[in-house]
């Protein structure tokens, strides 16, 4: 059985890419729009790793990585975000606090992500 | 020095030479009263003199009646002594008479008749002078013969025809006779009048002396100095006095009335008294109405100089209302102005500063929403680049990811070109293509190229269109609304509404965008149209895009002299934005004919066309015109409909689900009355062969999606 990711993004092109490419490589893909609608998707079909955006409208990133570390300790969470090298907050250092076990600046490459994916 | 003292130093120099004139005129009124005193007393000396001259005449008169009397020529002495006594008894001021012969024997006198001799005369002097002279002469005081009394001799010789001197007449006066003519005088207390014969022994005296005492010291002095005047002594008694003094030419004899000192200063002091209290009276009420005016004056500046103090700190100023003085009142204005004026520029430095670290602010965020913006369609389009190079062209996860591509290319290219524009719109380098069009057209256009796009697909559009003309650049107006639709869409909940508003208001026309998002805090309203600026920015929404839509609107609403706002009930609640512009009388407007002809010209429509946001746009434009349209979602329910309402122009998809667009005109143009219905073509190609097969199925005319309101409407009216 292959291995189930969930990816949460608010721009549908992302999950839409991200999704084709993972599902290329061979996983199965579930997609989520917020923080909020990843942890119904995640109850209704738990997968084994969380890909997460952090700025997202409605319920963000962090909730998701919250509600999943409390509910979903056995998810492994990979967090993605363009925002950070000229914020003056640095949000990727924060996810991992909180508990995500890797972290992606976007752009990124695909093949980076699988590696990832594959070590976790 | 105290400007205090200032003023009292003025006062005291305005005050000086008046106490100094004060004191002179002090001096002349005590030299003036001194003066009249003495000139009356001097008045009073020759007045007095005189009746001592009157007195001794009367007596001299009667000698010179004695001494030529007949029994003195005879010889009968005896009866000259008895006519003497009678004289004598007659004259209560004669002391005695005498009658002696040329050589100085007595040889008669008021005690012993004639007969024997009765010893010399006493004062040798005057009778020696008298027989010398042959004249009257009056002696000095002197003790007569008898050694008793004191008296004043007058002698008269009597001559024998040959002219020497046979006998000498004597008189003696008495002193006292004198001291009742000073006594009537009635001197004032402390006064002394002396009456001195001519080797200065006094004959009378008030208070009195025994008479032949010499006089003091000081009179005999000045005696000597001159028959009549003026000194300053001591008297008898040892007190100080002025004593003017008069020598009579008939007598020799001096009269010296002295006035105490004393009496004298007084009454000049009293007078100098008097006036120097007034002037110490007044210099105090001077010298106080200084302190008070020098107050008056000094503490309205102390108060000045306090708020100048305050101004100059910064601190608020508190200034008298009124100044007592009018060049203080308008030093007061002054310095109230320069302060507001201070505490203005402070606080507009405050807000400069705090502007600027606003804008820094805002420019360290945007930069690191740019990097948000940029990095997330550059990590689509490397994922997407990822999924084409393994998946197969023909792939539909290759197809979806070409889809990717393009729209995150556009996506980023708009943002790229937003930036750009913005910096164009700030330098200036803009310039407006303006034309006169109606405004409600062309945002019914932008709505439809934003259906077609799917932009819109999560919420719920809700555009409430009217005409209003204005004369503006088509291009900018539509990036306009694309940027209140994009701000509005990125921050309103999928299935919330947005309303799209365009409605003429007054002189103007206004078109407004209405969210149901997350709203805005008060004080953000204005600012959300900085550069850079979005509102409170949360973890919890991603607001995405860079602010710069909104700074562009302003901008761009601004150069078409019009204005832009924002407005909310409070964050949750929604916000609306409402540009402003001048509107233009429009070809329809009610005063030009050709309305009536628009509105002549209403038809019944069918639209036949399976996308929803075509449908609906196609829907609102011809409804906007005035026509009545109806609907259908595909080729059958299409041509049931046409065969119900018998529609006067169909518009219908080609890529309908069921039949093509082709075989259902052609079915139209069967049916009865189908050749009157006036039949229009929608694809989404418009290739010169689509349009050669849309005539061949019986369309008259052909329309390319995205449909422009204007070229729908140019095609409807060129239709029969």
């Amino acid at each position: 059985m292959s291995k189930r990711v969930l990816v949460v993004d608010d721009d549908a092109d992302m999950r839409l890419t991200l999704k084709l490419a993972l599902e290329l490589a061979g996983y199965a893909v579930d997609v989520a729009a917020n923080g909020r609608e990843a942890i119904e998707v995640q109850r209704r079909q738990p997968a084994q790793v969380l890909i997460t955006d952090i700025f997202m409208p409605e319920s963000d990133g962090f909730e998701a990585i919250d509600a999943f570390r409390r509910q979903f300790p056995q998810t492994k969470i990979v967090v993605v975000s363009g925002g950070a090298q000229f914020s003056k907050r640095d949000y990727l250092p924060d996810a991992e606090l909180i508990g995500a076990d890797a972290t992606l600046q976007k752009p990124f490459e695909v093949d980076a992500l699988l590696g990832l994916l594959r070590t976790l | 020095m105290k400007l205090r003292s200032h003023l009292l130093l003025l006062s005291i120099a305005t005050a000086a030479p008046v106490v100094a004139l004060a004191v002179v005129i002090a001096v002349v009124v005590v030299k003036q009263e001194r003066a009249s005193l003495r000139d009356a007393a001097a008045e009073r000396v020759v007045a007095v003199m005189s009746a001592i001259d009157a007195e001794l005449r009367g007596s001299v008169a009667t000698l010179r009646a004695l001494a030529a009397s007949r029994q003195l020529e005879s010889g009968n002495l005896k009866a000259f002594h008895a006519e003497a006594m009678r004289v004598l008894a007659t004259h209560p001021d004669w002391l005695s008479f005498s009658l002696a012969r040329g050589d100085g024997m007595r040889i008669a006198d008021a005690r012993n008749p004639p007969g024997r001799d009765l010893g010399p005369v006493s004062d040798r002097e005057s009778f020696d002078l008298a027989v010398r002279t042959g004249e009257l002469i009056i002696g000095r005081v002197t003790l007569g013969p008898e050694g008793v009394n004191m008296g004043v001799p007058l002698r008269m010789p009597v001559h024998e025809i040959d002219g020497t001197v046979k006998y000498v007449v004597t008189v003696v006066l008495k002193p006292e006779a004198f001291n009742d003519v000073l006594r009537a005088q009635r001197l004032p207390e402390g006064w002394v009048v002396n009456l001195v014969d001519r080797r200065y022994n006094t004959i009378a005296r008030q208070p009195p002396v025994p008479a032949g005492q010499p006089a003091s010291e000081s009179f005999r002095a000045a005696l000597e100095r001159s028959p009549q005047g003026w000194f300053r002594g001591l008297t008898l008694e040892g007190q100080d006095v002025y004593t003017p003094y008069f020598t009579s030419s008939q007598s020799g004899w001096a009269l010296g009335i002295a006035m105490p000192v004393r009496a004298v200063d007084a009454a000049a002091w009293r007078s100098l008294w008097l006036l120097l209290v007034m002037l110490v009276v007044a210099s105090s009420i001077a010298v106080g109405l200084a302190l008070l005016i020098g107050w008056r004056i000094a503490r309205p500046i102390h108060v000045l100089a306090q708020a100048a103090g305050a101004a100059g700190r910064g601190e608020p100023v508190q200034l008298p209302r009124r100044m007592p003085i009018s060049e203080l009142d308008a030093l007061a204005a002054a310095l109230g102005q320069a302060a507001q004026a201070m505490r203005e520029k402070q606080a507009l430095a405050e807000r400069e500063k705090a502007a600027l670290q606003a804008a820094d602010r805002a420019k360290d965020e945007f930069l690191a929403m740019l990097s948000h913006e940029l990095r997330n369609p550059l990590a689509a389009l490397t994922a997407a680049a990822h999924v084409l190079k393994l998946a197969d062209p023909n792939d539909p996860a290759a197809i979806k990811a070409r889809a990717v591509v393009e729209r995150q290319t556009k996506h980023m290219a708009r943002l790229v070109g937003d930036l750009l524009d913005i910096s164009r719109v700030a330098m200036g380098k803009v310039g407006l293509e303006r034309e006169r069009f109606d405004l409600g057209r062309v945002v019914l256009g932008v709505l439809q190229t934003w259906r077609a796009s799917g932009r819109l697909e999560r919420h719920q559009l809700v555009p409430q269109i009217a005409s209003v003309w204005v004369d503006a650049d088509r291009a900018r107006i539509d990036q306009i609304l694309s940027n209140l639709l994009d701000n509005a869409v990125k921050f309103t909940a999928a299935g919330r509404r947005i309303e799209v508003t365009v409605r003429p208001e007054g002189e103007n026309a206004v078109l407004s965008v209405a969210d149901e998002g997350q709203g805005l805090a008060r004080d953000a309203t204005e600012r959300v149209f900085d550069l850079f600026v979005q509102g409170e920015r949360g973890l919890d929404r991603s607001a995405g895009g860079l602010g710069v839509g909104l700074a562009l609107v302003k901008r761009l609403t601004e150069m078409h002299g019009g204005r832009v706002a924002a407005s909310s009930p409070g964050p949750g609640k929604g916000t609306t934005f409402t540009v402003t512009l001048p509107a233009v009388l429009g070809p329809q407007q009610p005063s030009a004919p050709q309305a009536e002809v628009t509105r002549g010209a209403a038809r019944h429509i069918l639209i036949i066309e399976d996308n929803d946001d075509t449908r609906q746009m196609l829907h609102e434009t011809l409804a906007f015109s005035g026509h009545d349209v109806r609907e259908a979602r595909d080729g059958a329910s299409g041509l049931a409909l046409a065969a119900e309402a018998q529609p006067d122009v169909a518009l219908i998809d080609i890529g309908l689900p069921d039949v093509d667009g082709y075989e259902v005109a052609r079915r139209l143009r069967a049916a009865p009355g189908g050749r009157r219905v006036g039949l229009i073509a929608i694809t989404g190609y418009g290739q010169p062969e689509d349009q050669r097969r849309a005539y061949e199925a019986g369309f008259d005319a052909h329309l390319t999606k995205p449909v422009a309101p204007e070229r729908l409407k140019q095609v409807m009216a060129g239709l029969r």
